[in-house]
Parts: structure tokens; sequence; C-alpha cells
């Protein structure tokens, strides 16, 4: 479930898909509070709406009930991509070129941990981490959270079989992977919730990892609910890459305009690039009351892509195009 | 096979590892398909300055250092490593280190490992045109100041150089040698049930052992073996000219004394001849010359090739080639010469008054440069991937700021969890490098054409310029700044 590749390159440049894709977005109740505007934004969508992902904006009204996050548009998507996945001069470059920054950004994390989390970590395990990433796809990042040293396993998820398929190919390559990377085919809501009474950690992670995965999922906020319960409650860390809905999908909305109206007096690129960052804090500042645990305060990074140079850390771009965000459970 | 000390494991697991040691032993045999491979995350083939450089900076380096590394070298590493020469004798091929390729060798922890008392830094330059005079002095303005001092660079013995390094090497321990060992081919390896290793290159020894690299570097020098598997071409010319290298005896230490040494080049027609100095009054040769005058060289007595090199410096292109065209009998002609020739004593070097015995060796010079420095599973530094002109020499240096930039871009891989052979996270060292090396390979060959030429306009422009620079000390500053840098500049 990753993002077309050449998506990110191209995000700003083809705000069409991206309107398909937030054609979506509002159905995501990330602001359940906020109906009226989550509205507004949806009349206003629909109507700039490409017709090649017409089928997703019009895709059934969420429901508690819905039993998974997948949209079967976007595995057979990416199960088309499958056999692209690893080739560097292909589509998926620009996600292999992204790779290295996830790791800086996790190292950020973990560094930040809080002190008392942190010393209890150490005291407990004292080296090794348990990634669970999911929405693995053919594998760059698992793979890569796998070569690690200071890793003791990945359990990488996807529920496209075909991609899985290769990413278990390109595992068998290298042999410092065996044992220490494994797929499932799964959704993640298939995936066994972690047990407290159960010894090996309960089954929870020190690294959950979304990478380009939320912009796929049809309700976000039942997704993030879903895969936060896998993060260890004493100092575990979701992290997550996505796209901010950019102000040229924003602009045109009427739910960007009254808020701009109301909330940030000018620059309605700063009021769109804002709202992405604050949905997602939103979410985690309120997820103690949804019975999701405690969270403290969220990281951000934005990073650029410039053809030729790769990504590039650039303060602020979260607020445009692809950023990181990196969360601690507390409790 | 020699193992400096037992290879550990943990790059590629443990258990892997054992497995596979296991599957050998069961298997041992001539059969290159039946035998499994010892698999490496690192194998480099030649044990060079170049080859070694980077497996110390990898096994110096905590992030890099847990890497299962393997060196492939068909000399005896034992015998280089105890490299040794009496005080008074210097083996000739030498080469300059630029102080950032000694801090590089500093930091990695080999620079205190070589013989300290036979490396010579040298502090100034005295380069000129052999047609016209005209001259471009190097020394440091008076309160002028270089990150390195005032050393402009370190005249240093090959076999010093590497004999350090595997010293370096063995005190870290942790990689397998095979020394004395033929590549007999490479070929790639085999699908398993559990492993797919058909993108890793299998390098097959001589006696069968079969070393499977994720990362092969060929440092095997301008022939790499490596690079012909990478299918990589070189290309390039030849120069038509040899390097008539030898150890010399000097007058004195040098017009500066022990403490103030000098590097001269003069251009002639035919190439530079430079004679860089070594401890004491000992000094190295490097002669540019068409290969019929080197094979005069080489054939003459002591006594006249010793009058030739002074020749070289003092008299004139016109009188040189007179006296290459003499079988022997050098030495009167020089002295009868030299009484009807002009020349500031103290600008040229101290008279040459001896060789030191069988140091007269000769080399075809070449500009060679490959295609790419990278493939799939493949890197190649040094000689492999690059031949220069030796007048600016930058050959050496020019090998260690590949070796410097190939174990940043690994040592960036490994802590990112990339895959340390494929070409994609070999990238950042390509573009490093490659357009670096190829301006100073550009900037050499330029300076040797310019100054093969004797006659014609282009003399008087060569020698205008090279006066003018000489005018501008700001300019020089900055340019023996460069020289001292590590990269682009020659001079």
């Amino acid at each position: 479930m990753r993002a077309t590749p050449s998506r990110h390159a191209t995000a700003l440049l083809r705000p069409g898909r991206l309107y398909a894709r937030r054609g979506a977005a509002p159905q995501l109740p990330l602001h359940p509070s906020q109906p009226t505007q989550t509205r507004h934004y949806l009349s206003a969508t629909s109507s700039t709406t490409a017709s090649s992902s017409a089928s997703a904006s019009h895709a059934p009204p969420p429901s508690s009930s819905s039993p998974y996050s997948v949209n079967a548009t976007e595995i057979s998507h990416f199960s088309a991509l499958a056999s692209s996945w690893w080739d560097p001069h292909g589509p998926s470059r620009p996600l292999h070129l992204m790779n290295p920054l996830r790791h800086d950004f996790i190292r950020a994390c973990l560094s930040s941990s809080s002190s008392t989390h942190q010393q209890q970590r150490q005291q407990q395990t004292p080296t090794k981490l348990r990634y669970l990433d999911v929405g693995c796809g053919g594998g760059i990042f698992a793979e890569s959270a796998a070569r690690l040293a200071n890793t003791a396993h990945v359990r990488a998820v996807d529920p496209s079989e075909a991609v899985l398929s290769v990413a278990r190919a390109h595992a068998r390559r290298d042999p410092a992977l065996r044992g220490k990377l494994e797929y499932l085919c799964t959704p993640i809501e298939a995936l066994p919730l972690p047990d407290d009474n159960n010894n090996n950690n309960g089954g929870y992670y020190d690294v959950v990892s979304l990478f380009e995965v939320l912009e796929h999922v049809d309700y976000p906020a039942e997704f993030l609910s879903r895969v936060a319960r896998f993060v260890r409650p004493d100092g575990g860390w979701l992290v997550m890459s996505t796209i901010a809905r950019t102000w040229t999908s924003w602009v045109v909305t009427n739910l960007v305009a009254e808020d701009l109206l109301r909330v940030v007096p000018r620059g309605t690129h700063d009021w769109a690039k804002y709202v992405n960052a604050h949905e997602l804090e939103a979410f985690f500042a309120g997820a103690e009351g949804k019975g999701l645990g405690r969270w403290g305060t969220p990281r951000v990074m934005g990073v650029v892509y410039v053809p030729g140079f790769g990504w590039r850390e650039v303060r602020g771009s979260e607020k445009v195009g692809n950023y990181f965000f990196g969360v601690q459970r507390l409790g | 096979m020699g193992t400096l000390v037992a290879a550990r494991a943990a790059y590629v697991c443990r258990t892997c590892a054992q497995h596979f040691h296991k599957q050998l032993g069961l298997r041992r045999g001539y059969s290159s398909s039946a035998a499994q491979p010892d698999i490496y995350d690192v194998v480099c083939v030649g044990g060079g300055p170049a080859g070694l450089s980077l497996l110390t900076a990898l096994r110096s380096n905590p992030i890099t250092s847990h890497l299962r590394i393997a060196l492939v070298e068909a000399q005896d590493l034992a015998k280089m490593k105890s490299w040794k020469l009496p005080r008074d004798s210097f083996s000739n091929r030498c080469s300059s280190l630029t102080p950032s390729s000694a801090m590089f060798l500093d930091r990695i922890g080999a620079w205190k490992h070589m013989e300290r008392d036979r490396v010579q830094e040298y502090q100034e330059m005295q380069v000129w045109d052999g047609v016209t005079g005209a001259r471009i002095e190097f020394d440091w303005a008076p309160g002028s100041t270089s990150p390195a001092g005032t050393t402009i660079a370190y005249m240093i013995e090959n076999l010093n150089l590497t004999s350090g390094l595997l010293r370096r090497l063995e005190e870290l321990g942790g990689v397998s040698t095979f020394d004395n060992a033929r590549v007999e081919k490479i070929s790639y390896g085999e699908e398993t049930e559990e492993l797919d290793l058909r993108e890793w290159p299998l390098v097959h020894l001589s006696g069968g052992k079969q070393l499977a690299a994720r990362l092969l570097v060929g440092a095997d020098g301008a022939n790499s073996p490596v690079r012909t598997f990478a299918g990589i071409p070189a290309r390039g010319w030849d120069y038509g000219r040899h390097g008539v290298v030898a150890t010399l005896e000097l007058e004195g230490e040098g017009w500066g004394g022990a403490n103030t040494k000098i590097a001269y080049q003069r251009f002639l027609p035919t190439g530079p001849v430079a004679l860089l100095p070594l401890p004491g009054n000992h000094s190295t040769l490097v002669w540019s010359t068409t290969p019929s005058n080197a094979s005069l060289l080489k054939s003459l007595s002591a006594e006249d090739f010793v009058a030739m090199v002074n020749a070289a410096f003092r008299l004139t292109p016109t009188d040189l080639e007179y006296m290459h065209t003499q079988g022997s009998g050098q030495a009167d002609e020089y002295s009868w010469r030299l009484q009807h020739t002009k020349f500031d004593t103290w600008a040229v070097p101290q008279a040459v008054t001896g060789v030191q015995e069988g140091s007269i060796a000769s080399f075809p010079l070449k500009l060679r440069h490959a295609d790419t420095y990278i493939g799939e599973r493949v890197a190649l530094v040094g000689d492999a991937a690059h031949t220069i002109h030796p007048l600016a020499g930058q050959g050496l240096n020019q090998g260690q700021g590949d070796v410097q930039s190939l174990a940043n871009t690994i040592e960036y891989a490994v802590s990112h969890g990339w895959d340390i052979g494929v070409a994609m996270s070999l990238e950042p060292y390509l573009s490093e490098r490659y357009a670096a090396n190829h301006v100073l390979l550009g900037v050499c060959d330029k300076l040797h054409k310019l100054y093969s030429v004797g006659s014609g306009p282009l003399v008087h422009l060569r020698s205008a310029g090279l006066s003018a620079v000489n005018a501008l000390t700001p300019l020089k500053a900055f340019l023996m700044r460069q020289a001292a840098g590590n990269g682009i500049k020659v001079f």
C-alpha cells in the first residue's frame, strides 16, 4: 500500500490526482467534532475530482463496522507496480532515495525519547529494537530496518500478495536478512492485537512504521486507531510519512477559506499546510479519550524531492508536501 | 590463506557464515560449481595503497567495523609488511602525499605506523619552463598560513606506505587475507533454496577457494580484472613517454637545509623532469621522456647518468638533445657544456653526485579513465579507476581521495540499512569523485601537452602565464593551498 512512486516527485505538479485521492479524505473522521466543515470540503472536492479515480471518492460512507482499511483499487494498483519495485531507475527510485531519511527521522525520534522512558527501555532491553512495518510494499524500508545493527526483528505486513512475493524474492538476495525479517500478507485489522499477558513484549513493537500509507487508506482515523495499539505503551514510537494536502487542492475548498478566515489571519498557503499536522496532532492529543493510550508531543519533519539531488529536509515544508510524523506512546 | 585475526561474521549473520563454512568443509574440492562460497560484505582485490587504505578505513570506523572483509592480493603480504631497507637506501618508487591524504591516513590510525624518518616533507617548489626559463617559485609568503602548516607534500616510499598500512590493519584485525593468490576468474553466484546470489560477484581463487562479495572492490591497478568483469571500459591514450625513476644522492641536504626542503620541476619539450627531496641528501627522480631517451638513460654508466640528470636541470634543451645522441661520455660533455651555460645556481637543485645502484627504472605513461567507478556490487578505486600523468604527483592522492569517499559512502549505507553493494547506495561515491578526478586528469594532460611544445607562440604565452602567476603572491598562495588540499588543483 505504498504511494505511486512517481507521485512523490510530481505531487505538486499533478493536483488532479491529489483531488482524486482526497476524494476519500473528507471521510476520514480526523475531526469528528467538525462534521459541517467536512461536508463543505467534500462538496468542494467532488466538483473538481478527476474522473479517473471517481470511484474511490464515491466509496460508501465510513462506518465503524467497516472491516478493513484496505482499498481494493489501491491494492490492485500496487500489485501492478510490483515488478518494478526494486528497479533503481524505475518508478520507485524516489522511494529508494527517500529511505535513508526515514532512518534519520526515526533516529531523531528515538534520541528525543523522554528520558524516563529511555532509561526504562535501556534497563529492560538494552539494545535491539523490534519493528512493525505496516504497508511494507516491496520491502524497501523493511529490508533496510532489518539490516541495521540495533534491530532485533522486523515484521512487515501488506495486504497485497503480489507485492509481498516481490518483497520475499528480493529478501532472498541478502543473507544478512535471514532470521531478522518476516513478511506477512494481511491487512492490519487481521493482525492479532498485542496481549499484555503474553511474554515476548506482549506483541508490542518499539517502532511501528507507516510509510507512504496513510494517503491510501479510506478511513485514516480508524486505521490509525488500530495501528496505534501495536506501539509499546512504555515509550514506543509510531512513525509515518505522508503528503500534506497541498495549497492547490485546498485553496479551492470552502473549508480552507472558512478556516482561513477564522484561524489564520493571512496566507492561504500557511493555513493549508498547517491543517495536516494539526489533524494528526489533534488525533493523538485526543487518543487517550478514545482508549488509545497517552502520547507525547509529535515530531514533524518536512522533506522536498529535488530531481537530480534526491530528498532534502526543508524546515516548514511539511506544510507543503511530503513530511514525516513521529509520536511516542507514553502510556 | 592467512587470517590476520579470525574473521568475525556480523553483517552476514553468524549462523549463515557457519552454515557456509560447514558446507565448504563438506564439499571441499576443485569442482567450482560444487563448492559453496564464503560470503563477505567486502572483497577487495588488490593490496596496494588504495585497497589497504580502504580496508583500514572500514575497520577503524565503529560503524563499518562489523563488516565481513576479505583481501585478495597476488603478492606475499608478509613480505610487504616486513619491508625494510638500510637507512641510507631508498626505494625508487615514491609518492607525494598531500597533507589532506596524510591527515586521512592519520585519522584511520595508519600514519603512525609509517617509518616516519623515511618520510620527507617539502615546503617549497620551483617550477620552470625549460625553453624560456620563465619560473614560478612556490614558497610561502611571510605570515601566510595553510591548515597543514607550510608543508606542501610528503615524499614517501610506496613500500613504506603499504607496510605501514598492513601493520595498522594487523593491529585492527578482522580481515581475511588471501595473499599469494591469483584471481582465476570472477563469475556470479548461484541460486539455492535459501539464497539468491545470482547478482553477487563470485571471486574464484587459485586453489579453488570462492569468495562471494556483497561489494567487490577493484583496487587491482590499471589493468583491473574487476573492471573487466564489470564490463566497464577505460578510455584514454598513451603519451608515448616513459617515466624514468631513480634514487639520487646530492652534494648536500638542499639549498634550504634540512628544515626547508624544495621540490624542483623543469618542463622540457620531451616532458617534465622532477627532483623531489628525500631525507638527508637523497632525492627521487621522475623524468618523463621519450621511450628512446629512457632506454638510453637506463643504459648509461652511473657517472654519465648523473651528468644527464644535472644537465636536465641546467643545460638548454638543444644541449640535452645532443647529449641524448651519445652512447656514452655524457659526464665529460656535461662539464664542458656547463662552463658555457648561464644559470642561477640557487634556483636549480644542488648537484647530483651519485645514483643508488639498481634504482634506475622506467615505465610507460598513460592516461586512462574508466567510464564509471561503480556497477551493481562493484566499485573501482585508485588506478583501476584512473591513471594519470605523474607530472603533478597526484596519482596516489587521487586514490586516497577515492578511498575516503567510498569509505564515507559505505558508512552512510550501513548506518541507513542500505545494501552496501547495490549501485544505488554507491552513487554518492561516483558523483563525488568522478568529476573531481576528471578535472585533474584533464589539467595534467593539458599541462603535458602545453609544455611539450618546443617553439612558437604558445611557448611565449605559457611563459607569460607562468611569470604572471609568479608575480601575484595571493594567487600563488591560493594555488599552493590547493596543492596541499586533496583534489582538484595541480600546483
